[in-house]
């Protein structure tokens, strides 16, 4: 008896726990799928975590949305910029981190030590300095502006070199003796061996390109290149603002990341050190 | 000297191009600018009256009361986001480390919001809490607690980022701690359990020791990320009310962008990444003494 009283209480507390960590995705799921004034009406019931009732209703939001703003457009830039950004990062840093772990050049060890000492440089404090290069680069208020300094990683490099350092040298020897050039070694030999890698590296970069928004908000001004997190604030800014709207386009941007966090899930906890915490 | 060759040389280079001038180009050539341009006032409205000012700049940012509020607002949300978003962490983990019905539906709860995008966190949460009819004061009101001003009091704003932010962040690290629980083996509890020991005992003695490399990864990570603070009061508060959300970032940001006053902004980037710097130095050393003993 005391034992199921114990059990009982456990879960209680655990299902209250998880509410609060998923009531604000129902909500926002919820409130996309109603009117207006509906969401009012529901406010504090436990109707206000139910779409309409009526379920011609549900996707009606969604059209008024399309119809005032050019959504398409941006997920197109969204998934432009990430899909860029991912595949970019993946051969630039795996190229970096091959001459890491498999050459031995000149200047090696000083490089390596100052790309783990630049590790510590807080990229994002770095932001005025890096729009006025930017802007000395002509580059403003392009698609450029947006993909290329998301490319290089430090960490990533990092991560691709430890990878290869586990391939033993034995196997590039040998394909070496039969007339393979280094890139054949990377491209034919080392990547393909690197799926793990790559898909930390891939999602990772997906991830951080898909929610990047200061850096986009500074170097676009036209409102077709905006990716999805910066067409949010301009909907949530833009009058006359509609609360369910605002839920729409927030559940738009979120679809792909749950996809992705369901298809990758086991590489995420590969790449600690990307981002750490709520503050990316 | 191991064979270390023209050719070898060349094709290392090569393999390295792209990444070198990639992070030449957006990440050290800012930092060097930034140091440069923190010296003079550059403006870039009026690039051609650009003039060095020595230290002015420097004086100049120690004696304006929004960059030192800023600089109190970051420290006030590290110190309350660290043990809150990690102690979360932990709690949520150690919860769900057991075999228990319906157990992937907790975790799969937990982690839910680290899915949503900063921007998004800030917008969802912007609207639950608007003071007059937002559904977290509805909520309250239902079971008798006065609404609150949340977003809108300078005393509960930078709290109410704390929450948010922890919030969003809990959930990946209770992954990253629940890996580092299982690494545990089991035997190490039996032994104890042998020795008489109780659960609190276990915890103490076993669990949080070797949880302690984990810890570690996870403070040094969050407390560099807690520290660049910027989206949730940028799109939340406007770092209002009364600049009690603004952050060293935020304030750069305005300064900078904003006010174009590049160099001002790269004096306060200066200042402040040399903290971090100092910070994110300190704390691993420590623990890396702390960990030999």
């Amino acid at each position: 008896m005391k034992r199921k009283s114990k059990k009982v209480i456990e879960y209680t507390f655990l299902i209250l726990l998880a509410c609060i960590f998923i009531f604000p995705m129902i909500w926002m799921i919820a409130s996309s799928m109603k009117s207006e004034s509906s969401i009012y009406v529901d406010m504090g019931s436990i109707q206000s975590l139910l779409p309409s009732l009526d379920p011609s209703e549900w996707f009606q939001t969604y059209q008024e949305l399309f119809s005032r703003f050019n959504v398409f457009q941006y997920i197109f830039n969204s998934l432009t910029y990430a899909i860029v950004v991912t595949l970019g990062s993946i051969v630039v840093n795996a190229m970096a981190g091959y001459a890491f772990s498999k050459f031995n050049f000149i200047g090696k060890k000083v490089l390596f030590g100052l790309l783990i000492a630049l590790l510590i440089v807080p990229g994002e404090t770095l932001i005025i300095t890096q729009f006025t290069v930017a802007h000395d680069l002509g580059i403003l208020n392009t698609r450029l502006a947006v993909i290329l300094p998301m490319i290089a990683n430090i960490f990533f490099i990092y991560l691709f070199r430890n990878f290869f350092n586990a391939i033993p040298d034995e196997i590039i020897e040998s394909v070496k003796l039969d007339g393979a050039n280094y890139w054949t070694i990377f491209w034919k030999i080392l990547l393909p061996m690197s799926k793990p890698a790559i898909a930390t590296v891939g999602t990772l970069s997906f991830i951080l390109s898909w929610n990047d928004y200061l850096w986009p908000l500074m170097v676009l001004t036209d409102t077709e290149k905006f990716p999805l997190q910066v067409a949010i604030t301009n909907i949530n800014s833009t009058p006359p603002v509609y609360m369910n709207q605002v839920m729409a386009i927030l559940t738009i941007s979120t679809i792909p990341l749950i996809i992705v966090y369901i298809v990758a899930q086991k590489y995420l906890l590969q790449g600690l050190g990307g981002s750490g915490t709520g503050i990316k | 000297m191991k064979n270390i060759n023209a050719r070898e040389n060349i094709a290392a280079y090569s393999f390295l191009l792209p990444a070198l001038i990639l992070l030449g180009l957006f990440l050290l050539l800012p930092a060097l600018i930034a140091i440069y341009y923190a010296f003079t006032d550059y403006y870039l409205l009026t690039p051609d009256n650009t003039q060095f000012v020595g230290l002015d700049n420097f004086i100049a940012i120690f004696k304006d009361p929004i960059f030192i509020q800023s600089l109190k607002n970051v420290g006030l949300f590290v110190v309350c986001v660290i043990p809150v978003q990690i102690g979360s962490a932990l709690g949520l983990a150690l919860l769900i480390n057991k075999q228990r019905r319906g157990n992937m539906f907790f975790k799969v709860a937990f982690f839910a919001p680290v899915v949503l995008s900063l921007v998004v966190i800030s917008v969802l949460w912007l609207y639950l809490l608007n003071p007059s009819e937002g559904l977290i004061n509805v909520i309250l009101e239902r079971v008798g607690i006065n609404p609150q001003p949340f977003l809108t009091s300078p005393d509960q704003a930078m709290y109410t980022i704390v929450f948010v932010s922890a919030w969003q962040g809990a959930g990946y690290q209770m992954l990253i701690f629940l890996a580092g629980l299982q690494n545990i083996p089991s035997s190490v509890y039996e032994a104890s359990k042998i020795d008489g020991a109780n659960k609190w005992q276990n915890f103490i003695h076993i669990t949080l020791p070797l949880l302690k490399p984990t810890s570690i990864l996870i403070m040094i990570t969050t407390l560099i990320a807690a520290f660049k603070l910027i989206i949730q009061p940028m799109v939340m508060t406007q770092g209002g009310p009364m600049n009690s959300t603004i952050t060293p970032v935020y304030y750069i940001y305005q300064t900078g962008f904003t006010d174009r006053l590049i160099g001002y902004a790269s004096t306060m980037t200066v200042v402040f990444g040399i903290l971090i710097g100092i910070v994110t130095i300190i704390q691993s050393k420590v623990s890396r003494e702390d960990d030999s003993k």
